[in-house]
């Protein structure tokens, strides 16, 4: 190549290119080598966005008989901002097994020195149990940043929102209530909360104490398994009751976080509602227990069948049909990067070899992926025997 | 530990063309890339029903099956051509300044010239040369600039080259005006500078001739699957020829032998820690990271730093995802590429890239106008764009970052609204991604996403070759032109020039292998006697 300072270089009978030299020679006068901006780029992505956070348990609140809150501090600088609705993957290793479970944040935005995380026992669950029954004060947890899509974003949700949440998924209702009363947004929040029992309403009383101090914050408790003599709402969210309770359905903003089962009910309420789906955001609630019962779930198989999974050039082992791929991964001792854990955030993406899985709606492919065979492990069940590459 | 003849940090399009290249040349070649996914901007991601193209507004390059393209040999030559399906664009642009212009191009050169001559009658002759001027200097450019520059041959430069040596280094305002009186002419040619982001005055003109002469004469073209399924086809192909990749998996360094001034490639640490030994490393990071953080020496060598000095930061862009619950003829959506702009003045426009205030233009790209597929039926999938410098969104404090870009989102939209003021009302999934977003996925200095600024000197007529650093090669937007085909084109030619030296550095093992085999046997006869 031509050095462009040569005298001898053609590009010197171009009308105006030594000119341009001339410029490039200025440039370099007063330009800089951007050393100075040495790992400027991670730094700035990493206040967002860091791929990991060394988390501490600072205190531990015991909620109801079966929820607790874990607080949750950096032993560095500030917690990352935010947005309320968004969650924290936690990872924790569990009888030998390295796994992760992601939990909504309950605290709010504006409290920057901690992440509270509000978790309740799953009867038949793997790592609350642990985290309910075994995890101090003092004790370190690993986490990936915050990250997900459930949260109110103000260029499009409006100002009038509705939040339909079951047991558990009141953590992000909480954060995102906490964020519009800490900042004084001019929103109207509308809480319905479905509990199954009385004595087993997260956060009620705070709750009420809100609900009494804020105009526009309104709060409306159900209970499915009312005791006896309950004068409370009681029952299931259906179409009904959520129009008696909301009034004018439609063009409001609806969140529904709780249970799979509620998730759906409830959006199958407010479509015989006529909410049209541009105003109904549901939050994402790990794998389906029951992938067979969905449809496409192919013909004589049954998810207490067994099929070998074989890790390309790592190994294999036996796994059962109804377990999420990245369950038996991570059983086995395999690793890949997660955090949704439902099928959402793509990160345990990886390439099916050969063999046949069973990819949920709740899969959000691409559809190139499709094409060439890359699937979301944590929501894919292994229907034949498969060959991966991790 | 592990060898491998090349290894590759980063799977965007550069990264892929190259790996895939170099592997299907016969040489051994690890992919590194930091995300899960391959592609870099080339890629999409999935909201509810919705799959969002990141990056590709309009592939050029590729022309038509019955007058091919470049591309077409490049993709075919990378085996991908079976892998994808192409959808041609029909329109170059909508351009809209509300109040002053609005106007359609058609993607055909003699529909362009037919549609400009008809807008324009006053201006026909003027419209006649200059598309003239621009078919040529676009040919002299692809074809006899590069043999004359080989030759450095100051005759076949003049015979073969004489409009760019006329034109090449002047700016395309300066052309424009030197063709034409009308001010919305000349805006409405100059509309491809928003893709960019350098100002007429400061583009240079075969830049500008070329987008307009390749767009019109061999189409615009969007892929099914979006640029995800070419980056996806890409790794599919590289795989297929025995390539190793590796995702959530970064480099952390590159290893060399000697003193900065004179080294040579000998390996790569990746982000786990493992070091594994290689003859070339094909860097698809930016050129600042990969000189001023990878490689192992605790500042560049001198004629990286002396280059560096030359370059200016590169713009970034401010993008909205949009999934929209109508129909593209609902939105009033009449061509897939669409240019807005508040007014003509070019330096307003410019200003305003480096400021929060209201975006004076925008872009609106509408993926499913041209093939209904792209979107869920009854749907449209939109993105809208303005360029923006990255540096001013490092200083705003984490916590108002999110309200930041809402903020910037509602200006952006107003102004796209002004020409389709149904849009707010069909807003079903909505992302923004800012200069930071583009940090974060593309890990360049102030979430450039075309490399330094693309002013005239930052052209390659004004790079030298980097020897400091024997067998440390880059490849994507920071030493070349950004967008699309040019780094789909930088990664392919760029792994050419590795595999020349990985063949030649094996040829000089073999030799001296063979040659001290000989010394041997000398040695045991020597003995003997």
């Amino acid at each position: 190549m031509p050095n462009s300072t040569l005298d001898k270089n053609v590009l010197n009978t171009v009308i105006g290119y030594q000119e341009a030299v001339k410029v490039k020679q200025e440039l370099e006068k007063t330009g800089s080598d951007f050393t100075d901006q040495k790992w400027a780029t991670a730094n700035t992505v990493a206040k967002l966005h860091p791929k990991r956070l060394t988390l501490e348990v600072s205190e531990l609140i015991e909620d109801t008989a079966t929820t607790k809150t874990f607080r949750l501090v950096t032993t560095g600088s500030e917690l990352p901002p935010f947005q309320a609705g968004q969650y924290i993957n936690l990872f924790v290793t569990i009888e030998g097994v390295e796994t992760a479970r992601p939990y909504a944040i309950s605290s709010s935005p504006s409290e920057r020195g901690y992440y509270d995380l509000t978790v309740k026992r799953v009867e038949d669950g793997f790592v609350t149990p642990y985290l309910l029954d075994q995890v101090e004060v003092g004790q370190q947890l690993l986490s990936t940043g915050p990250m997900g899509t459930f949260y109110h974003n103000p260029v499009f949700h409006g100002k009038e929102l509705v939040f339909l949440a079951g047991g558990s998924g009141i953590a992000p209702a909480m954060s995102m209530l906490k964020d519009v009363l800490d900042r004084d947004l001019p929103y109207q929040f509308h809480f319905i909360y479905a509990s199954s029992y009385v004595d087993d309403v997260i956060f009620i009383q705070a709750l009420r104490e809100l609900a009494d101090k804020h105009d526009n914050f309104k709060l409306t408790e159900v209970i499915s398994r009312p005791p006896e003599g309950f004068d409370g709402l009681s029952g299931h969210l259906n179409s009904q009751l959520i129009q008696e309770l909301v009034g004018d359905v439609k063009s409001k903003m609806y969140y529904v976080c709780g249970p799979t089962p509620f998730n759906e009910y409830c959006q199958a309420q407010l479509w015989d509602l006529s909410v049209e789906p541009r105003f109904i955001r549901i939050e994402a609630n790990g794998p389906p227990k029951h992938p067979d019962q969905l449809g496409n779930w192919p013909d004589a198989v049954s998810m207490e069948d067994e099929v070998t999974v074989t890790v390309t050039g790592k190994g294999s082992f036996k796994a059962k049909v109804g377990e999420p791929l990245l369950n038996s991964l991570e059983r086995n001792g395999y690793s890949a990067e997660n955090a949704c854990r439902s099928g959402e955030c793509s990160l345990c993406r990886v390439k099916l070899v050969s063999g046949e899985v069973f990819n949920p709606p709740q899969a959000h492919l691409r559809k190139s992926d499709v094409q060439f065979g890359w699937i979301h492990s944590c929501v894919a069940f292994p229907t034949a025997d498969i060959e991966i590459l991790l | 530990m592990k060898h491998y003849d090349a290894v590759v940090i980063g799977a965007g399009n550069a990264g892929l063309t190259a790996a895939t290249a170099l592997q299907r040349g016969g040489s051994k070649t690890l992919l590194l890339e930091r995300h899960n996914i391959p592609g870099g901007c080339a890629t999409s991601f999935v909201r509810g029903d919705y799959e969002f193209e990141v990056a590709l507004h309009q592939l050029s390059g590729l022309g038509t099956e019955k007058r091919p393209f470049i591309m077409r040999k490049v993709f075919g030559d990378l085996g991908v051509m079976d892998k994808v399906e192409f959808v041609q664009e029909h329109e170059l642009y909508r351009i809209v300044v509300p109040g002053e212009i609005d106007t359609t191009l058609p993607a055909s050169w003699t529909g362009l010239r037919k549609k400009l001559q008809g807008d324009f009658p006053a201006e026909s002759d003027n419209i006649e040369g200059f598309m003239k001027l621009c078919e040529k200097i676009s040919l002299e450019c692809f074809m006899t600039l590069p043999r004359a520059r080989k030759a450095n041959d100051e005759a076949i430069l003049k015979s073969t080259c004489p409009n760019y040596i006329k034109y090449g280094m002047r700016s395309s305002k300066d052309v424009l005006d030197e063709f034409f009186d009308s001010s919305e002419l000349k805006t409405i040619l100059a509309a491809y500078w928003c893709y960019i982001g350098v100002p007429p005055k400061d583009m240079p003109f075969p830049d500008l001739a070329m987008l307009i002469y390749a767009y019109a004469a061999f189409k615009p073209w969007h892929i099914k699957g979006g640029s995800q399924a070419m980056s996806s086809a890409l790794l599919e192909s590289f795989m297929e020829a025995g390539g190793e990749v590796r995702f959530n998996c970064g480099a952390e360094k590159i290893l060399t032998h000697g003193e900065v001034e004179d080294s040579k490639v000998r390996g790569v640490v990746t982000e786990e820690g493992e070091e594994i030994a290689c003859e070339a490393v094909i860097s698809n990071a930016s050129s600042i990271i990969t000189y001023n953080e990878l490689l192992d020496h605790d500042k560049p060598p001198i004629q990286v730093s002396e280059d560096f000095k030359s370059r200016r930061m590169g713009t970034s862009a401010f993008v909205i995802y949009m999934g929209l619950d109508c129909t593209p003829q609902e939105l009033g959506v009449t061509s897939a590429s669409n240019f807005i702009c508040s007014s003509q003045d070019e330096n307003l426009v410019h200003d305003g890239m480096q400021t929060m205030n209201d975006p004076v233009a925008g872009m609106l790209t509408c993926y499913n106008f041209d093939d209904p597929g792209f979107a869920p039926e009854g749907k449209s999938i939109v993105s809208l764009v303005c360029l923006q410098y990255g540096d001013m969104w490092k200083d705003i404090p984490e916590e108002q970052y999110a309200q930041t870009k809402y903020d910037f989102a509602e200006k952006l939209i107003d102004l796209i609204a002004k020409t389709f003021p149904k849009i707010r009302d069909h807003i079903e999934e909505l992302e923004v991604a800012t200069p930071l977003t583009m940090m974060r996925y593309l890990n360049t200095p102030d979430g450039a996403i075309y490399g330094f600024k693309q002013n005239p000197q930052d052209s390659e007529l004004f790079r030298e070759r980097i020897e400091a650093v024997s067998g440390l090669y880059m490849a994507g937007c920071w030493n070349n032109m950004g967008g699309f085909q040019p780094t789909y084109m930088a990664g392919e030619s760029t792994a050419r020039a590795a595999l020349k030296q990985i063949k030649s550095s094996k040829l000089n093992i073999q030799q001296q292998q063979s040659t001290s085999t000989v010394q041997v046997k000398g040695n045991k006869e020597s003995d003997n006697a």
